[in-house]
């Protein structure tokens, strides 16, 4: 029952993040860049809720956004079903306790979910390639997401610690047993 | 050890499906998809639409704290530029009579000159940093189809790539999957202008041909050829020439006339060109 409803409110928070997404961020941008507030977010699930809620809803909420605004299906779930995998991995062998940690993870999410991506739709979508420019928008992008890392920080370890009550109480005790 | 091998299990299961998933998803285009679409959409859209609604109303009221100053100075200026439009407007009249008989003389149908099209408001712009798409708030249900052209009041915007019954969406030009072919009105040389990640409000225009003498300046507009875009839309204009060592390699920016950071209201052209 707590999960089922744990699941409803992470669902009803990417809306809200997919909303401010489309509306506050496409206007509040560095240099024209926006942040990647979903990598965030299913990286978050990942880390504090474990692979298997990360793998789901990182691929049934990017397929979501492809149908919505994409021009390819699915991509988007993929990548973002390999971040909440990801997660999972980053929990056993890093500690979630400290800021430079999440960030550093963060990071190295959005670069493989960007360039996954980007990739994809070279192949895909005969897009030309432009790396410096690629590169360019890249780094802006992960050093937004880093900004609002550090500023969120506090939140998201609260957050995600009565998350990690919810859905890891036995595997905390088998992992150092 | 019985662990070990039923995680290798799980994880085997897991590539086969993403593989699996990974075919199924790129052999489907979205406009395949609209079913699915529409599904979709009914979660979002009824409060983005909203939410667009509330900003538009919010960035109109704007002006109402503008101080004085600012608005006389402004209305000055749009005076003078009105005496301006309303010359080259007579002079354009002028060349529009010219061009009408000897029109007349050679026998040209005009088929492009009117175009019947459906007002649309944008109510959702792209959340990636490497795409540019929008959705518009009219459907099948006010008769959009795929591939329906759409332009703002200073030029082209995109088409349509795929529709629920009450909103589209859009792929704009500036899109880095988007390749136009156009003409150079000045030279009537065909080129291909192509969106690019350096900027949201340029273009690269490729194969240029090697004869074709490329101004700063001159105008691009739609060739008609590929059958998505109509004849003679304007594209926007050519701000640099970048001559490479290898002449059939030059390429020029063409900047947009839309301006995309901006763009609140389309037109889509219904009418099959």
């Amino acid at each position: 029952m707590k999960k089922i409803l744990a699941i409803l409110i992470l669902i009803l928070s990417f809306f809200i993040l997919y909303f401010l997404q489309a509306n506050f961020f496409t206007w509040f941008t560095i240099a024209g860049v926006q942040p990647n507030l979903f990598v965030l977010f299913i990286l978050f699930v990942g880390l504090f809720a474990g692979k298997k809620l990360g793998l789901i809803l990182g691929i049934i909420l990017g397929f979501y956004m492809d149908v919505i605004i994409g021009r390819q299906i699915g991509i988007s779930g993929i990548m973002l079903g390999i971040i909440g995998l990801i997660g999972e991995y980053l929990d056993k062998n890093f500690s979630k306790e400290s800021r430079v940690t999440i960030m550093l993870m963060l990071a190295g999410c959005t670069i493989i979910y960007e360039v996954g991506c980007y990739v994809f739709n070279v192949i895909t979508l005969s897009v030309n390639i432009e790396v410096l420019y690629f590169i360019r928008i890249l780094c802006i992008e992960v050093i937004y997401n880093l900004i609002l890392v550090i500023v969120l920080y506090p939140l998201l370890q609260k957050l995600g610690h009565v998350l990690e009550e919810t859905f890891k109480t036995k595997n905390i005790l088998t992992r150092y047993f | 050890m019985y662990k070990n091998k039923k995680k290798g299990i799980v994880g085997i299961i897991v590539t086969v499906l993403i593989l699996i998933l990974l075919v199924v998803f790129t052999n489907s285009n979205v406009d395949q998809m609209s079913y699915i679409e529409n599904i979709a959409n009914i979660f979002v859209m009824p409060i983005q639409n909203g939410i667009t609604y509330l900003k538009n109303k919010l960035s109109g009221n704007d002006a109402f704290f503008a101080d004085m100053d600012t608005l006389k100075a402004e209305n000055e200026e749009l005076k003078q530029k009105n005496s301006e439009l309303e010359q080259s407007l007579r002079e354009l009249e002028i060349i529009k009579a010219e061009n009408e008989t000897l029109k007349e003389y050679v026998n040209l149908k005009d088929k492009y000159s009117d175009y019947t099209t459906i007002p649309a408001d944008v109510i959702n712009r792209d959340i990636s940093n490497y795409s540019s798409t929008i959705i518009i708030n009219v459907g099948s249900d006010d008769g959009i189809k795929e591939e329906m052209t759409v332009i703002a009041d200073s030029g082209l915007v995109g088409h349509v790539i795929s529709v629920t019954p009450t909103t589209a969406k859009v792929q704009t030009i500036v899109d880095t999957a988007t390749a136009v072919t156009s003409t150079i009105s000045t030279t009537d040389d065909t080129i291909v202008v192509q969106g690019t990640l350096e900027d949201k409000t340029t273009l690269r225009a490729t194969f240029i041909p090697t004869d074709a003498i490329v101004l700063q300046g001159d105008s691009v507009e739609t060739s008609g050829i590929g059958g998505i875009y109509p004849k003679g839309i304007h594209i926007g204009t050519i701000k640099e020439v970048v001559n490479t060592s290898n002449i059939t390699d030059r390429y020029a920016i063409v900047e947009t006339a839309v301006d995309f950071t901006k763009l609140n209201t389309v037109l889509v052209i219904t009418n099959d060109a």
